[in-house]
C-alpha cells in the first residue's frame, strides 16, 4: 500500500483543501497552498520510490513501475504550474484548486493502470473536474466551452466503455496487460471493434484527427490555468495510456494497428499544424499546435519499438515545458489591462522591445515547438525520427518534416508581431510580473534549454522508464 | 581548452552584452569578438587542438570539436569578420543586436569546428537563429517576411537533411550494432542503391539552400538587401560558406562514391549556377544585388573546385572560401558605408562619388578589383588553383569557368563606374571617418597579404585535405 502514497497524498491534500474552505473560509488562497504542499510531496515520494522492484498491486490492476512514477511527476509539474498559473485569482473561486488536484489524481491513475477499470476510472477522474474548471470564468464562453466539452467527453467516454466491453467479452478478463496471452486465440469480431473504440475514446483526449474538433473552443474558452492543465495534463495522460495499452496489451497485433496509427499520425501533424498557421488568437493557436504536437507523440507509439516508446516519452517533457512557458506568458499578459480577454496577436506589439524577459519566454517557447536545435523540442524530434528509422518506416519520418515545416510559420508569427516597432500595445505596457508566474516561466526556459543542451540524462529516465517488459513475466 | 574558449567567449560574452547598458553594448562586443581573436591566435601558434567528450552516450553522440586544416582558416574568418562587422555596426542598434551577432559567432565557430554529425546539424540549425532575430528587428520594411522566407526555407533543407542524418547513424548502427555520428566512422557505409540517391539528396539540397546556389536562392536577394549592412557582410563572407564546407566536411567522406558518381552533373549543375550569377549580376541596378549575385557566382566556382574532385580543386577550393569571405563581406561593409551617405542603394548611370570622398573610392576599388580576381590578390590564387583542378579532368567546364572570370571583370567594373566615376553633378558625399578606416586598412592589408601568400593557409589546409581528397580518388578511383 506504502506503493500508493503519492495518490493518497494528492487525494488527501484535495479532501484537505475541500475541508479548508469550509473550516476557515477567511483565510483565502488556503486551499492552493494546502494542493501545492500535496503536489510537491508527492512529487517527492514518487521520486524516492525510483529504485522499487516493479510488481502489480491491487488484484493486478495496477503497476508501480518507472514508468508509472515518470508519468507521476510529469502529471504533478502540469498541477503545479496550473496552481501557480491561477495563484491569487480569486474569481476562479475557492473550489479551483481542488478540482485541479482531483484531475491530476486521475492522470497519475492512468500512469499505473494495467487494468481497463482504473483506465476508465482514470480518465473520468481526468475529465469531470475539467468540464467544471472549464467554466470556472463564469463567462458564456467558459460556458460554452465547459459545454462543449462535456458534450463531446461524455460522448467519448460512452465510446471508450464501449470497447472496453467489447474487449472484456473478446478475452474475459479486464487486465490488459494479460492479452497477449488471450488476444491470438480470443474472438477476433469482438477483439478489433473493442480495440477500435477503445483507441478511439483515447483520441479524443489526446486530440487526434478527425477527433480534434472540441479542442480550439475549449481551449480559448477555459480559463488559461485550465487550458494548461487540459494541454500538458491530459495529453501526458492519454498518450501514455495509449500507449501502455498498445505496446503491451496488443503487442502481437502491432502489424495491424501500427501503420494504421501512423498514418493517423502523419495526418494530424500535418492538419493540426496547418490549421494552427492562420490563427490569431494565441491559445487557439496553442490548440491546434496541441493537436499537431498528439500527432509527433502518436508517431512513437506507431513504430512500435522500444526507441519509438522512449522517443514519446522524451517528448512529453519539452512539450509542456514549451507549454506552460507560453500559457504563462498569456497569463500574465493577462494580468494586465482588459483582463482575461483572448490574448491575439496584435497584442504582442512592441514586447520584444519593452518586455524583453518576457519575449525571452516567449521565443523559447517557440522554437521548442518549432523543434530548433539547443531547445528541448529539438531533441524530440530528433528522438521520434531516430525511432522512425529504426522501424524502418522512412515514410513517418518524412511526415515529421512536413507537419515541422507547416508548423514553423505558425510559430514565428508571435515571434515576428512581438518585434513590430510602430508602439506598443496596452496590454503589454500594462502587464505585471508575479513571483509564481516568474516561477513557472523560469522552470519552463531553464528546463527548456537544458534539455536542449544536455539531453543525456532525460534520455537516460526514459529508456528505463519506456521499459516496461517486466509485465510479460508477471 | 582552446576549444572551450573558443565556443565560450562568444557565447558567454553574448550573454554578458545583454547585461550591459544599452550605450556599451557595441563596445563590449567588440572586445568579446577582440578576445576571439585572440584565441584563434593561440589556436594558430599551437598543436591543433580537439576536445572530444561524452554528450549523449545513449546515442553515440559525442561533443568532439576539431581544427583541422579544413576549417582551421574558416574559423579565422569568423572571428575576424565578426569583429568588423560589429565596428561598423551602429551602437543605437542595441545590446539585443549584439547579443545575436556574438551569437552567430558562437553558432558559426561550433558549425566549422564539429567532426560529429549531430553536432553539426545543431549548429547548422543554430545559425539560423539570429538571423532570423537580425532580420525581424533591426532590418528594412520588408525585413520581417525576409526573416520568414529565410528560415522557412533552409529549415526545409534542414530538416530534410535531418532524415539523412539519422539515416545514416540508422544504417552505420545496422552494420556495427553501435550509433555513432563520428563523421570519421561513417564511410564507407552499405547503403542501398535504392536509398543512395535520396540520401546524398536531401544532404545536397541543404548546403546548395544555405549556400545559396542556383536554383535555390530564393531567399537571398530578400535576405542580404534588407539586412543591415554588417550583417549582410556576415551572411556573405561567413554564413554562405557553411553549405560549400558541408561538401568537404560531410559529403566528401560519408558520400565520396556518390560524388564521384554524380560529378558531370554535378559540375553541370554548378556551373548552371556560375553563369547565372555572373549574368544576374550584371543586370542589378541595385549595388547590393550586384554583389549578392557576384557572390552566388563565386561560390559556385567554389563548388565547382569542389566537384571536380581533383587534388588542386579542391585545395582552390579551400582558400577561395577564406578569400571571398574576406573580400565579399569588406565589399558589403562599404556599400553599406556608401548605401549610408547616399540614402539609397540604386546606381543609375554614372554617380561620381569619387569626386567628394576619393578614399571610400580608392578602398571600394581594392576591394572590387580583389573580388574580380586581379592576379596578385586572393581571388586569383583560389581560382587559378580551381581552374587548374578544373583543366585535367573537365576542360570545358575550365572553359565555362574562364568566361564567367571575364565577365565578373565586367559587373565589378560596371559597379565601380556607376557608383564612383562620372559626372560630378551629384550633391557631395561626407568622405570615410577615422572610425572606419580603422577597420578597412587591417581588412586591405589581411587581403593584400593572403594574396601575396596564399601558401600561407593552403600549407595549413593540404595535409587535412590530403586525406579527404586520397579518400574521394580512392572511392572513385580517380587520380
Amino acid at each position: 500500500m506504502q506503493y500508493l502514497l503519492p495518490e493518497i497524498l494528492v487525494a488527501g491534500s484535495a479532501l484537505l483543501g475541500l475541508l479548508a474552505m469550509v473550516v476557515v473560509p477567511k483565510v483565502r488562497g488556503l486551499a492552493s497552498w494546502v494542493v501545492l504542499v500535496g503536489f510537491l510531496a508527492a512529487g517527492v515520494d514518487a521520486a524516492t520510490m525510483w529504485n522499487v522492484t516493479p510488481s502489480l498491486i491491487v488484484y493486478n490492476s495496477m503497476a508501480i513501475d518507472k514508468y508509472g512514477i515518470t508519468v507521476t511527476e510529469l502529471v504533478l509539474l502540469a498541477g503545479i504550474s496550473t496552481i501557480l498559473l491561477a495563484w491569487n485569482a480569486e474569481h476562479f473561486g475557492e473550489e479551483f484548486p481542488v478540482l485541479v488536484a482531483l484531475s491530476v489524481l486521475g492522470m497519475m491513475g492512468l500512469g499505473g493502470a494495467t487494468s481497463l477499470m482504473p483506465v476508465f476510472l482514470g480518465i473520468e477522474l481526468l475529465s469531470l473536474p475539467l468540464y467544471i474548471l472549464a467554466a470556472s470564468r463564469h463567462t458564456p464562453e467558459g460556458g460554452e466551452a465547459a459545454l462543449k466539452y462535456l458534450l463531446l467527453g461524455a460522448f467519448s467516454s460512452g465510446i471508450l466503455l464501449f470497447g472496453m466491453a467489447l474487449l472484456y467479452g473478446a478475452t474475459s478478463t479486464l487486465i490488459f496487460v494479460a492479452y497477449p496471452g488471450i488476444a491470438s486465440h480470443a474472438q477476433v469480431w469482438l477483439l478489433w471493434p473493442g480495440l477500435g473504440l477503445v483507441v478511439v475514446g483515447i483520441a479524443f483526449k489526446l486530440a487526434i484527427v478527425p477527433f480534434h474538433m472540441w479542442v480550439p473552443d475549449v481551449y480559448e474558452g477555459s480559463p488559461t490555468p485550465v487550458t494548461n492543465l487540459m494541454a500538458f495534463g491530459t495529453k501526458v495522460g492519454a498518450a501514455i495510456i495509449l500507449l501502455r495499452i498498445l505496446a503491451f496489451g496488443f503487442y502481437g497485433q502491432a502489424g495491424a494497428w501500427g501503420l494504421l496509427l501512423g498514418y493517423l499520425a502523419v495526418l494530424t501533424m500535418i492538419v493540426g499544424n496547418l490549421l494552427a498557421l492562420p490563427q490569431t488568437n494565441l491559445k487557439r493557436l496553442l490548440g491546434y499546435s496541441g493537436i499537431g504536437h498528439a500527432g509527433f507523440l502518436l508517431v512513437g507509439i506507431a513504430t512500435h519499438n522500444i526507441q519509438g516508446a522512449q522517443a514519446m516519452m522524451f517528448y512529453l517533457l519539452p512539450y509542456g515545458l514549451a507549454a506552460i512557458g507560453v500559457f504563462a506568458v498569456i497569463r500574465l499578459l493577462e494580468q494586465g489591462q482588459d483582463g482575461d480577454r483572448g490574448v491575439i496577436l496584435s497584442d504582442l506589439q512592441g514586447m520584444a522591445y519593452q518586455r524583453p524577459w518576457l519575449a525571452t519566454v516567449l521565443i523559447v517557447g517557440m522554437l521548442s515547438f518549432a523543434g530548433i536545435p539547443l531547445t528541448g523540442g529539438f531533441v524530440g524530434k530528433f528522438f521520434l525520427m531516430q525511432a522512425a528509422l529504426f522501424a524502418n518506416r522512412p515514410g513517418f519520418a518524412v511526415g515529421i518534416v512536413v507537419g515541422t515545416l507547416v508548423g514553423l510559420a505558425a510559430y514565428l508569427r508571435p515571434l515576428q508581431a512581438m518585434f513590430q516597432r510602430d508602439g506598443v500595445s496596452e496590454r503589454v505596457r500594462t502587464m505585471r510580473w508575479s513571483a509564481a508566474g516568474v516561477m513557472v516561466v523560469a522552470v519552463a526556459v531553464v528546463g527548456t534549454i537544458g534539455i536542449g543542451v544536455y539531453p543525456a540524462p532525460l534520455v537516460h529516465i526514459v529508456s528505463q522508464s519506456a521499459n516496461f517488459y517486466w509485465l510479460k513475466g508477471g | 581548452m582552446l576549444w572551450i574558449g573558443l565556443l565560450g567567449i562568444p557565447l558567454v560574452g553574448a550573454l554578458v552584452v545583454l547585461l550591459l547598458s544599452e550605450r556599451a553594448a557595441k563596445v563590449g562586443a567588440a572586445v568579446v569578438a577582440a578576445l576571439e581573436i585572440g584565441v584563434f591566435a593561440a589556436l594558430l601558434g599551437g598543436a591543433a587542438p580537439s576536445l572530444n567528450l561524452a554528450w549523449i552516450p545513449a546515442w553515440g553522440v559525442r561533443l568532439h570539436f576539431a581544427a583541422d586544416g579544413l576549417a582551421l582558416f574558416l574559423l579565422g574568418l569568423t572571428a575576424v569578420m565578426t569583429l568588423v562587422a560589429i565596428c561598423a555596426s551602429k551602437a543605437s542598434y542595441g545590446r539585443a543586436y549584439f547579443f545575436w551577432i556574438l551569437f552567430m559567432e558562437f553558432a558559426s565557430m561550433g558549425l566549422f569546428g564539429a567532426v560529429d554529425l549531430f553536432l553539426f546539424y545543431i549548429f547548422w540549425e543554430a545559425v539560423l537563429i539570429p538571423i532570423f532575430f537580425l532580420l525581424t528587428g533591426w532590418s528594412g520594411e520588408k525585413g520581417r517576411a525576409a526573416g520568414l522566407k529565410w528560415l522557412i526555407m533552409n529549415l526545409f533543407g534542414s530538416l530534410f537533411m535531418l532524415i539523412g542524418v539519422v539515416a545514416v547513424a540508422v544504417i552505420h548502427n545496422q552494420t556495427t550494432g553501435s550509433l555513432s555520428f563520428e563523421i570519421s566512422q561513417l564511410t564507407n557505409l552499405p547503403v542501398s542503391s535504392f536509398a543512395a540517391p535520396w540520401l546524398f539528396g536531401v544532404f545536397a539540397l541543404a548546403f546548395a539552400i544555405k549556400a545559396p546556389l542556383w536554383p535555390f536562392h530564393g531567399w537571398m536577394p530578400d535576405a542580404y538587401g534588407e539586412a543591415p549592412a554588417p550583417v549582410t557582410a556576415l551572411l556573405a563572407g561567413v554564413l554562405s560558406k557553411a553549405g560549400v564546407f558541408g561538401f568537404l566536411r560531410v559529403m566528401l567522406p560519408i558520400f565520396g562514391a556518390e560524388l564521384h558518381a554524380y560529378r558531370t552533373g554535378l559540375m553541370i549543375w554548378v556551373a548552371v549556377s556560375l553563369v547565372y550569377g555572373a549574368l544576374m549580376a550584371l543586370r542589378q541596378t541595385d549595388m547590393k544585388m550586384v554583389s549578392a549575385y557576384a557572390s552566388l557566382s563565386h561560390l559556385s566556382m567554389i563548388a565547382l573546385g569542389i566537384f571536380s574532385l581533383t587534388a588542386a580543386g579542391i585545395l582552390g577550393a579551400t582558400f577561395l572560401m577564406v578569400a571571398h569571405g574576406l573580400m565579399v563581406g569588406s565589399l558589403f561593409l562599404i556599400l553599406g558605408v556608401v548605401e549610408e551617405r547616399l540614402g539609397g542603394r540604386e546606381f543609375n548611370g554614372l554617380m561620381g562619388l569619387n569626386r567628394g570622398a576619393p578614399r571610400l573610392a580608392t578602398y571600394f576599388l581594392f576591394f572590387a578589383l580583389a573580388t574580380l580576381g586581379l592576379p596578385g590578390l586572393p581571388g586569383f590564387a583560389g581560382e587559378y588553383m580551381i581552374m587548374q583542378g578544373l583543366v585535367v579532368h573537365a576542360v570545358g567546364f575550365a572553359v565555362v569557368a574562364g568566361v564567367v572570370l571575364i565577365v565578373a571583370a565586367w559587373y565589378m567594373v560596371r559597379l565601380f563606374q556607376g557608383i564612383m566615376q562620372g559626372r560630378p553633378d551629384h550633391p557631395a558625399v561626407a568622405d570615410v571617418n577615422v572610425g572606419q578606416v580603422a577597420w578597412l586598412v587591417p581588412l586591405a592589408i589581411l587581403v593584400a597579404v593572403i594574396g601575396v601568400w596564399p601558401a600561407g593557409i593552403t600549407g595549413h589546409a593540404v595535409p587535412s585535405l590530403y586525406h579527404a581528397v586520397h579518400f574521394a580518388v580512392a572511392q572513385g578511383g580517380i587520380n
